[in-house]
């Protein structure tokens, strides 16, 4: 390999056939009188622009158009190196540190010699090393293509925000899987919002038996194992689904709160009591009715009860968590988009109090398809109050732009899957710890369950690794028509 | 990367070279049309060109790449078969020996040259060039039966690298196997009256031939066929065509005609011929490839020896249209 050009932070290198770069591979180039050497990522493989090569390709059709038919006596064995010049490519690298002394820095402001640099492929393991990519709490993602394992740390998930993204089919839910699975073996607490209900059996093994996970993971389905009684609710969490979730006018909120207060002092904070209390409320008729309706949305939830016995305690669940480490599964699958919202509210509003009040440490929210259940107000409170509070969230989705562009720029990590489609890859180049051309052009190839790793965890080095496979009860196929023809 | 296209050589840009200031007076031009009728009977078409190109000095001489290709016409069908590149590394002590050599073993009998002082060093790869068309011509005129054989350049012989017994081999072997060799040439010399022959074309619906008269060389130089203006489409081109004076005039027409209703044309130049000039032409990316085998492969450093005219004249030290 031959360094030919450099325009800022981008390398052409000149590459021929036998030395065989792909996209995503790590090149270093060295300049050995300058102590330094510049690691680069290849971003994109493009043919060299070698003089005569459309004259070569044109001079074998004739007029007709029909590939001439010819015997070539080359008995010196010239072609071969033709072949050879002519399969020549142009590696487009992206800059992504100096090595200087063993240590790296983000700079690419000095030029390497042209024509006494040594260029050579950098392999992953030796690219971990350098970058000091590995921790106490590794994570195994997945094989590189050199077959070495990326490793990352929990600790570079402390404290993040995540965005795990891609194409249907490709592998993200997998991944979220792995990381939540591996958090959980590091006795974290995680909390999935599961719109499919696919994360449910995770304490199960493909072939149905228990695994290591059991024990840890929680499923809570609303309205059948997962009901709350009112008396266990914080009238803030109650306001929050009243307002946010079934959007109930101030006035009405206002009197609402009246009335739960009453009911709590007296002791009698039920389903069948509040009901009681609304039809007997004296004020007018419109705030009335807006109670009753929403007051039947709750009942109508099936997620409120009255039923001490019924009422399951999130509560417990978390603290169960906090000591062993496990994960609550909130599966949404079969619920409608209010008691969706409603669900929502209640975990939120339950997590919030919890690390406020110190029971909680902190919590791995990840949240499957966010924006069919997370109201608008709380995008930035992910990223801001409740990040501060402890709750660090990964936003899992295959739209890309259902997740607003704050979460982008202040995203940590993203774990990126095959995207072919240039708006989404807009999207996705947002991102403040990305740069669009890598995006862009890795993304677009990656082939089914290959992910593109940006962000904190692998110290800004973005690594393509394809994601190692889980013994777990998956549940997240695709239930198909014609199963038996795939 | 865009590297300037060495400047390549191939038989007819030499022939013009040495015959351009022996042009007689006495040439005459018939501007009455010899009309041509499109002959569509079924004829093989063969046509030789060769081509070779400096690739690089070193430090005792010079190295070249030298290619021949013969394509043919069969069944309406075009092939080819193409020789080369052979390099070779030539310096004044071994370029008697290295075409010696190759003529010793490639020409069964060898013709002295009637110029007798040594080739300069950079008249070398036009000569070895000269010899592999020459060769190339000579097996084509063997093998092909009732055909035609397209040659690049003229009929002229008794320059330096075609003796007149070799050319009057190849046509004497073409008339034996009854095929007709016409000799093309792309770019003529010729003037009648102060004009190029090519460029005094009559009102007449092509394909037709203009007949000239009169043209002798000085000795040695020798003239092996009727020299012709043949005009075979409407493109408004014509091109200088050489036709082996020993062929029967009879039959010198019907080989045109054949050519015309076997081949075609662009702008007026058999496509035949104009393949084996594309096949045999090397191309930049050739000429850098040879230049990486030669130093992989053998070792040899390629001298850059600076450009004395951008040197001294800066943007001023261009070569004229001959380089561009």
């Amino acid at each position: 390999m031959k360094l030919y050009r450099k325009e800022g932070n981008i390398l052409q290198v000149l590459s021929f056939p036998t030395e065989n770069a792909e996209k995503g591979d790590y090149l270093l180039v060295e300049d050995a009188d300058a102590d330094k050497a510049l690691i680069a990522q290849v971003i994109d493989v493009q043919f060299a622009a070698v003089p005569g090569v459309l004259e070569e390709l044109l001079r074998t059709l004739p007029d007709g158009g029909e590939p001439i038919q010819g015997e070539d006596i080359d008995p010196m064995e010239i072609a071969p190196h033709i072949t050879y010049i002519q399969d020549a490519s142009l590696l487009i690298c992206k800059i992504r540190a100096t090595l200087e002394n063993d240590a790296l820095s983000p700079s690419s402001s000095w030029l390497p010699s042209r024509s006494q640099s040594t260029i050579k492929k950098l392999s992953v393991p030796m690219l971990l090393k350098l970058a000091n990519i590995n921790g106490d709490l590794p994570i195994i993602l997945g094989g590189t293509k050199d077959s070495s394992l990326l490793t990352i740390d929990a600790s570079a998930v402390d404290g993040t925000l995540n965005i795990v993204t891609g194409k249907k089919g490709c592998g993200k839910s997998h991944l979220s899987k792995l990381l939540m699975a591996s958090l959980i073996g590091y006795k974290a607490t995680v909390v999935v919002f599961d719109l499919n209900g696919e994360y449910t059996c995770l304490g199960m093994t493909n072939d149905g038996k228990r695994n290591m996970y059991y024990d840890k993971i929680h499923a809570l389905t609303p309205s059948q194992n997962f009901k709350v009684a009112l008396d266990q609710l914080h009238l803030n969490v109650v306001m929050g689904i009243l307002i946010h979730a079934l959007h109930l006018p101030g006035t009405s909120a206002r009197e609402f709160r009246r009335l739960w207060k009453q009911l709590k002092d007296k002791g009698d904070l039920t389903l069948s009591s509040l009901g009681e209390a609304i039809r007997n409320l004296t004020c007018n008729q419109h705030v009335r009715d807006a109670l009753a309706s929403r007051y039947h949305s709750l009942v109508n939830s099936g997620f409120f009860t009255d039923v001490p016995a019924e009422a399951a305690l999130l509560e417990e669940c978390l603290l169960r968590s906090k000591e062993q480490g496990g994960a609550i599964i909130i599966n949404l699958k079969n619920t409608s988009s209010i008691d969706r919202q409603i669900v929502v509210e209640y975990v939120l509003g339950k997590l919030v109090d919890s690390l406020q009040s110190w029971k909680l440490k902190a919590v791995f929210l990840f949240a499957e398809e966010a924006h069919l259940y997370l109201r608008e107000t709380y995008w930035d409170d992910i990223v801001t109050r409740m990040r501060h509070l402890g709750i660090f969230t990964t936003f899992i989705t295959n739209q890309p732009d259902t997740i607003r562009e704050s979460i982008y720029r202040q995203a940590d990590n993203i774990f990126l899957f095959n995207f072919t489609n240039e708006h989404d890859l807009d999207v996705v180049s947002r991102a403040a710890r990305v740069d669009a051309e890598t995006v862009r052009s890795i993304a677009r190839d990656l082939p089914p369950h290959h992910c593109l790793t940006l962000g904190r965890v692998v110290h800004d080095f973005p690594i393509v690794a394809k994601v190692r496979a889980l013994d777990l009860k998956t549940m997240g196929e695709t239930r198909l028509f014609f199963s038996h023809k795939n | 990367m865009q590297a300037a296209a060495p400047f390549q050589l191939n038989q007819q840009n030499f022939q013009q070279l040495n015959t351009a200031d022996q042009y007689p007076q006495t040439l005459q031009l018939n501007r009455t049309p010899i009309q041509l009728k499109p002959n569509h009977r079924e004829t093989t078409i063969a046509a030789i060109d060769t081509s070779t190109i400096k690739i690089g000095e070193t430090s005792t001489g010079i190295i070249i790449a030298v290619r021949g290709a013969t394509v043919w016409k069969q069944n309406r069908r075009y092939h080819y078969t193409r020789l080369g590149p052979f390099i070779f590394h030539i310096t004044e002590d071994n370029k008697k020996q290295v075409y010696n050599t190759l003529e010793r073993a490639y020409f069964t009998t060898r013709y002295e040259s009637p110029h007798q002082s040594a080739p300069n060093l950079m008249q070398m790869p036009t000569r070895l060039a000269s010899l592999l068309e020459r060769w190339l011509q000579t097996m084509t005129a063997k093998t092909v039966a009732d055909g035609l054989i397209l040659l690049d350049g003229s009929l002229t012989a008794g320059t330096f690298d075609t003796p007149v017994h070799r050319m009057r081999e190849i046509l004497q072997q073409a008339r034996k196997n009854r095929s007709t060799v016409l000799a093309f040439s792309k770019a003529t010399t010729l003037r009648v009256n102060g004009y190029l022959i090519t460029d005094q074309l009559p009102h007449s619906e092509p394909p037709y031939l203009l007949e000239t008269t009169g043209l002798r060389f000085k000795p040695p130089t020798v003239l092996q066929g009727d020299v012709y203006v043949a005009r075979l489409n409407k493109a408004n081109y014509a091109f200088r065509l050489d036709i082996d004076r020993e062929t029967p005039l009879h039959q010198r027409l019907e080989a045109v005609e054949r050519l015309v209703g076997n081949d075609l044309y662009t702008q007026g130049y058999p496509e035949t011929l104009r393949l084996a000039h594309i096949l045999c032409t090397f191309t930049a990316n050739e000429v850098i490839a040879m230049q990486h085998f030669i130093t992989r492969k053998h070792g040899i450093q390629i001298i850059n020896r600076p450009d004395m005219h951008r040197l001294l004249f800066g943007s001023f030290g261009g070569k004229g249209e001959m380089y561009a």
